[in-house]
């Protein structure tokens, strides 16, 4: 049993910060993200006989925290929309602003507005560097829903940072 | 797919990433997640923290590594490991407010979970440590510009043992410009390889275990080289420090290799660097 509970604490101890920086990315609330990984910490706990047994224990918690964070992922979308609508109190000269934001700053704003799922595909493939069948068991979908949601992300992304007089349409 | 998008997505994510505070993984991580049922005892008290100060070359270290003391240096290995972005993104994070944080980046050196980086300029070097636990942990020193021939190699005279907790010992210093590998054998006949690039390297081990000797991979083929811990305090002046050495884990030792004929040579007079 000693072992067990080591080997539980040596796995939150290596684990949190990378599940962390995952759920932060993926959720774009650091606060929320601190909860997401709790949740999935007391998930793994509950489970650490088995899950302990695992090849690799670190993909059986991600997969919770991706599960918990798309399960909440309607509630965080109409909350940030809300905060956001509060804080654009002037409106905005798009020529300039295009020409004094750094284009990563735009990426950036644009990662924030993908759908969370398509966010989750490329924060899973870019961030974590994982391969396609991995996002997808992380997922619990099909290695082509993770082609299509990431290429489709990109196409999104792309078209962020084109001029916004652009007439091609975004995918969705 | 357009490669540069996704190279600045990565570098967007990265940076990101690297904005979630040393502190909150380390808060994540102190939570007692274990369910209360009766099988199970009171938590064990996580993040041990142990403070090692290096003497010689005005080196002061702050060290906490944390995560327990049995299993401090879990994950540890040999050979320098390949970091997943998000290590490196946590430990570039954990580095920021570093001592001399806005001196270049010489070397990273990964080894499982622990990230160790060296920063350095004309004046000064850092070694900021973050291990998995969360917990930063910095060096800082002057630096003075040090010649050093192609097939050689320079020990900085700073073993690290621990305070208060597991020891562990840590050596970096210049390479010359010749040098592309270096393993250390240690006392106990390990062998730990060093991370080299950019002229620097790094290598650290559990335990407090001497270095006896170093195997290097130059242009003109492999030198070994034996280590002489009076070498180095003639090398670099650091007769105070070096006559603390060989004391017991903590309290500071020095190493160098003998025959690397490392001169030190004044501010501004063509150093390498």
């Amino acid at each position: 049993m000693d072992k067990r509970r080591a080997d539980f604490d040596r796995f939150v101890a290596d684990s949190a910060d990378t599940l962390l920086r995952t759920a932060y990315l993926i959720v774009w609330d650091l606060g929320e993200a601190e909860d997401l990984v709790q949740e999935t910490f007391f998930d793994v706990a509950r489970r650490w006989p088995r899950v302990h047994r695992m090849e690799r224990p670190v993909a059986y918690a991600r997969r919770i925290l991706v599960n918990r964070a798309l399960g909440g992922a309607g509630r965080r979308t109409q909350r940030r929309r809300e905060l956001t609508a509060s804080l654009s109190l002037e409106p905005v000269d798009e020529a300039n602003a295009h020409g004094a934001i750094d284009q990563r700053d735009e990426l950036a704003a644009a990662l924030a507005e993908l759908p969370p799922r398509m966010r989750t595909v490329l924060v899973l493939r870019y961030f974590l560097d994982l391969p396609e069948a991995e996002v997808a068991a992380a997922m619990k979908c099909s290695l082509g829903t993770v082609k299509s949601t990431a290429s489709r992300g990109l196409a999104r992304l792309e078209q962020a940072l084109r001029p916004t007089h652009d007439p091609r349409s975004i995918p969705t | 797919m357009n490669q540069q998008l996704e190279s600045d997505l990565r570098a967007v994510l990265r940076e990101r990433a690297g904005t979630v505070p040393g502190t909150a993984a380390a808060r994540v991580a102190r939570v007692d997640y274990r369910p209360r049922t009766r099988r199970l005892r009171p938590p064990v008290a996580l993040g041990a923290t142990a403070l090692a100060a290096a003497a010689a070359g005005a080196v002061a270290l702050i060290v906490s590594l944390g995560a327990g003391t049995s299993s401090a240096f879990a994950g540890w290995t040999p050979t320098p490991t390949k970091a997943p972005p998000a290590q490196l993104a946590a430990a570039a994070a954990g580095c920021a407010g570093s001592p001399t944080a806005d001196a270049p980046l010489k070397l990273t050196d990964t080894r499982g979970p622990f990230t160790f980086s060296i920063y350095a300029d004309s004046q000064s070097s850092a070694t900021c440590i973050k291990g998995p636990s969360n917990t930063a942990v910095h060096a800082s020193g002057s630096s003075s510009p040090v010649r050093v021939p192609d097939d050689r190699i320079l020990l900085t005279p700073a073993h690290v043992g621990s305070y208060q907790g597991p020891a562990f010992s840590l050596i970096d210093g210049r390479t010359g410009a010749g040098v592309s590998g270096v393993t250390l054998i240690l006392a106990d006949g390990t062998t730990v390889q060093a991370t080299v690039d950019n002229g620097w390297y790094l290598a650290w081990w559990p335990g407090a275990e001497q270095v006896t000797s170093a195997r290097l991979n130059t242009s003109a083929g492999v030198v070994m080289q034996n280590v002489s811990l009076a070498d180095v305090c003639r090398s670099t002046a650091q007769s105070g420090s070096c006559a603390a050495k060989q004391g017991p884990p903590g309290s500071g030792t020095a190493t160098s290799v003998d025959g690397g004929n490392a001169v030190r040579v004044p501010p501004g007079s063509g150093g390498s660097q």
